[in-house]
C-alpha cells in the first residue's frame, strides 16, 4: 500500500512538487520563527550573564536604552558624575561597582565606528572570562590599549605595537590582545578609565555603573536605594531582561501569527492537492472499490498520501530551515533590541520534532475530508454506470 | 450449444435471480433498467448477456458485480441474498467471489503488470505466494510483469485484466464487454483464454456485442428493454 500511494504522489510530479514546496515553506517559517525566540531567550539570558552584573546605574532618561547601549558597548550622549560610583559603592549590599565611560569615534573614511570603554580594575571582577590571548591582561601605562579578539584583527595590531586614534589625535600601545568572548566586547578598544575621561574630556564623569551585590535576594531594597542618586536610575538585568522579552514577545506573537498563516496555506494545499486528485481519479477510485478494496482501504490510501506528502514536505521544511536560519537571523538581529552576540536561531532536535508532529497532524487534518469523500465512492465499471 | 434461455435451473447454481428488478429516478420518471427478469447460472457455465444499447446489460452487470443493489425482486450470489447485505458484506463478497474484467481494462497506470494484478490481493490481505507470478506465465506476460500499462499492446492489457480478476480465485468472473476495445484477431485470441478458463471450471458472465465471444458461450442471455428476450 505505501509504493501504491508513493506512485500515485508522483502520478503528477509538478503539483507534488508545488504542494510540497508549500507545505516546506510553512514548515521553515514556522521552525525559524519558533527557534527565533528560543534563541533569543537563551541568548539573552546568556548575555547578561556574562555581563556578570545584577543591576546597572545609568542617566535619567530611557533606562532601557542606556543599559542597551552600555550592554553594546554604545556611548551615551549623557554621562553620571563621578560621585555617583562613590554613592554606590558606599552601599553596604554592593560587592562590586565597576564604573565604565563609552565613546564613540566615527571612522568614515573605513565607514565603521569604534567603541572605546575607560574602565578600572573593579571591571574585571564582572568579567571573569577577560583572558589575554597574547600580551598583558591589565595596563601597565596610562597610554595603553587592549582590543578585543576582533577589533586586534581588524587594526591588524599584536602587543607592543602602536595604535593612532586619528579622532582624537591621540597615539596608544596596543598592551594585549583578549581571547575571544562571544560578546560585544569583542569589537571594543578598552582604555584604563582616567585617560578616558582625559581623552574624551569627560573628566568626573562615568556613562554607568555596573553592580553586583553581595547578596542578589535583596536586588530590590538595593535598587530603592540608589534609586535617590541625583540624575541616575538604576535597572536591573532581571527587569531589562524581562522588559527585552516582552517586546520580543510582542514580535514573536505576531510572527507566529505569520507562521499558523503559512502553516494553513501548507494545509490548504494538502487539502487542495488530495481533492484535486480525488476528482481526477474518481474512476480509478471507484475501480478501486470494485476490485474489493473497502471504504476504510481507499481513505487509509488517501491518507497515506497526505501522510506521506506532509512528511516529505516537512522534513524539505526542516532542511530549508536550518539552510536560512542564519540569514534569517542576520536579517532579524538589525531590528531587535539588545541583539545578543550568541546564535538567535537555535533549532534544536525537540523543536525539530514538535514541528514533525505537528505537520503530520495537520497534513492528517487536511486529508480527512478529500479521504471520507473518496471513500465514499462507490464501486463501479470504469466504463461508466448508468 | 448456443442457445436463448431464459429459466434454466442448474443443480448447483452461483447466480440466481428472481423478478430482478432496477429502477433509476431521472426526473420525475422512473427508468425501469430491469423490469422484474428471472435466471440462473450454474457454476462452471459461460453466459453471454447480449442486447442492443439501453437494454439493462450494465445494470445487470452492476448487481452481479454487487455494486448496485436491486430495486426489486431477489438476487443471490454463491449461495447469499444481495439485498440485504451491508456495504462492508457487499465489498467483502466482491472480494473473495468476484472477479472483473473490464472492456477499458482498468489498470493502474502508475502501477507494474505485476502490481496491477496483485492489487486485489492486496486489499484482500493475502500474502503474494507466487499466485501473481503463475498467472502472468499462464496469460503469457510473465516477461512482461514489470512494465507499466501503457507499453502494453491492448490485448496485453486485457490479458493483464485477466489476471488480475483471477489473482484472488473467484467462484465468478463478470466481464464487460471484454473485446470491445481489441482487433479481431486479439479478440479472438481472448476468447481462446476464456474458453479455457471456463474449461477449467470457472463460471463466467460475459456482456458483450462480439458475435463471437457469445458464440464461445455456453448459453446467451438476451435482454431487450430490462427484459429477458
Amino acid at each position: 500500500m505505501l509504493r501504491f500511494a508513493c506512485r500515485n504522489l508522483f502520478r503528477r510530479p509538478i503539483r507534488l512538487l508545488l504542494a510540497g514546496s508549500g507545505i516546506a515553506v510553512s514548515v521553515a517559517v514556522w521552525i525559524v520563527l519558533s527557534a527565533f525566540g528560543d534563541g533569543y531567550r537563551q541568548a539573552l539570558g546568556g548575555e547578561l550573564q556574562r555581563a556578570g552584573m545584577q543591576m546597572m546605574l545609568v542617566p535619567l532618561g530611557c533606562p532601557y536604552d542606556a543599559a542597551a547601549r552600555v550592554l553594546q558597548g554604545r556611548s551615551l550622549d549623557i554621562s553620571l558624575p563621578a560621585d555617583a560610583v562613590d554613592a554606590v559603592r558606599a552601599d553596604p549590599d554592593v560587592a562590586v561597582a565597576a564604573p565604565l565611560l563609552m565613546a564613540a569615534m566615527p571612522r568614515p573614511s573605513e565607514g565603521r565606528t569604534d567603541l572605546w570603554v575607560g574602565l578600572d580594575r573593579s571591571a574585571l571582577a564582572l568579567k571573569p572570562w577577560w583572558r589575554a590571548r597574547r600580551g598583558r591582561d591589565w595596563f601597565d601605562a596610562t597610554n595603553g590599549v587592549i582590543l578585543g579578539a576582533e577589533t586586534a584583527a581588524i587594526e591588524l595590531r599584536e602587543p607592543g605595537d602602536a595604535l593612532h586614534c586619528p579622532g582624537i589625535g591621540a597615539t596608544f600601545r596596543v598592551e594585549g590582545v583578549l581571547e575571544r568572548g562571544g560578546t560585544a566586547d569583542d569589537a571594543l578598544f578598552f582604555i584604563p578609565l582616567a585617560t578616558a575621561q582625559r581623552t574624551f574630556h569627560q573628566e568626573g564623569r562615568v556613562t554607568a555603573v555596573a553592580i553586583r551585590l553581595r547578596d542578589p535576594a535583596r536586588i530590590r531594597e538595593v535598587a530603592a536605594r540608589l534609586q535617590r542618586i541625583p540624575g541616575a536610575q538604576v535597572v536591573t538585568m532581571t527587569e531589562m531582561m524581562g522588559t527585552f522579552l516582552n517586546l520580543v514577545g510582542t514580535v514573536r506573537t505576531l510572527m507566529l501569527a505569520l507562521a499558523v498563516v503559512a502553516m494553513s496555506t501548507g494545509v490548504l494545499g494538502i487539502f487542495n492537492t488530495l481533492l484535486a486528485a480525488v476528482v481526477e481519479r474518481t474512476r480509478e477510485l471507484c475501480l478501486l472499490r470494485a476490485l474489493g478494496a473497502s471504504r476504510g482501504q481507499v481513505f487509509g490510501l488517501m491518507t497515506l498520501e497526505a501522510a506521506m506528502l506532509g512528511a516529505g514536505g516537512a522534513t524539505a521544511g526542516v532542511l530549508l530551515a536550518f539552510a536560512v536560519g542564519h540569514l534569517v537571523e542576520s536579517l532579524v538581529k538589525s531590528y531587535v533590541p539588545l541583539p545578543p552576540a550568541g546564535s538567535l536561531v537555535q533549532i534544536g532536535p525537540g523543536l525539530v520534532a514538535r514541528t514533525l508532529v505537528l505537520a503530520a497532524l495537520a497534513g492528517w487534518v487536511a486529508a480527512l475530508y478529500p479521504a471520507w469523500r473518496a471513500s465514499r465512492l462507490p464501486p463501479a465499471l470504469p466504463s461508466g454506470t448508468p | 450449444m448456443n442457445t436463448i434461455d431464459r429459466s434454466p435451473s442448474p443443480a448447483d447454481p452461483v447466480i440466481v435471480a428472481a423478478g430482478l428488478s432496477k429502477t433509476y429516478p431521472r426526473g420525475r420518471e422512473q427508468v425501469r433498467a430491469l423490469d422484474g427478469i428471472d435466471f440462473a447460472v450454474g457454476r462452471g457455465e459461460f453466459v453471454a448477456v447480449v442486447g442492443p444499447s439501453g437494454s439493462g446489460k450494465t445494470t445487470l452487470l452492476n448487481l452481479l458485480g454487487c455494486m448496485d443493489t436491486p430495486t426489486g425482486g431477489t438476487l443471490r450470489l454463491a449461495g447469499r441474498e444481495i439485498s440485504g447485505l451491508s456495504e462492508t458484506d457487499r465489498t467483502l463478497l466482491r472480494r473473495r467471489h468476484l472477479g472483473f474484467v473490464f472492456q477499458h481494462f482498468g489498470l493502474v497506470p502508475t502501477l507494474t503488470v505485476a502490481e496491477n494484478v496483485a492489487l486485489p490481493r492486496l486489499f484482500a490481505r493475502r500474502a503474494e505466494d507466487g499466485r501473481v507470478g503463475e498467472l502472468l506465465r499462464q496469460v503469457g506476460l510473465w516477461d512482461r510483469r514489470d512494465h507499466r500499462p501503457h507499453q502494453l499492446s491492448g490485448g496485453e492489457m486485457q490479458r493483464a485484466a485477466i489476471a488480475r480478476a483471477l489473482v484472488n480465485d473467484p467462484s465468478l468472473l463478470l466481464a464487460d464487454e471484454p473485446t470491445g476495445n481489441l482487433d479481431s484477431a486479439t479478440g479472438e485470441s481472448d476468447i481462446g483464454l476464456f474458453r479455457q478458463l471456463n474449461a477449467g471450471g470457472l463460471t463466467i458472465v460475459a456482456v458483450t456485442h462480439n458475435a463471437a465471444l457469445s458464440d464461445a458461450a455456453g448459453r446467451r442471455l438476451h435482454l431487450r428493454d430490462g427484459r429477458l428476450a
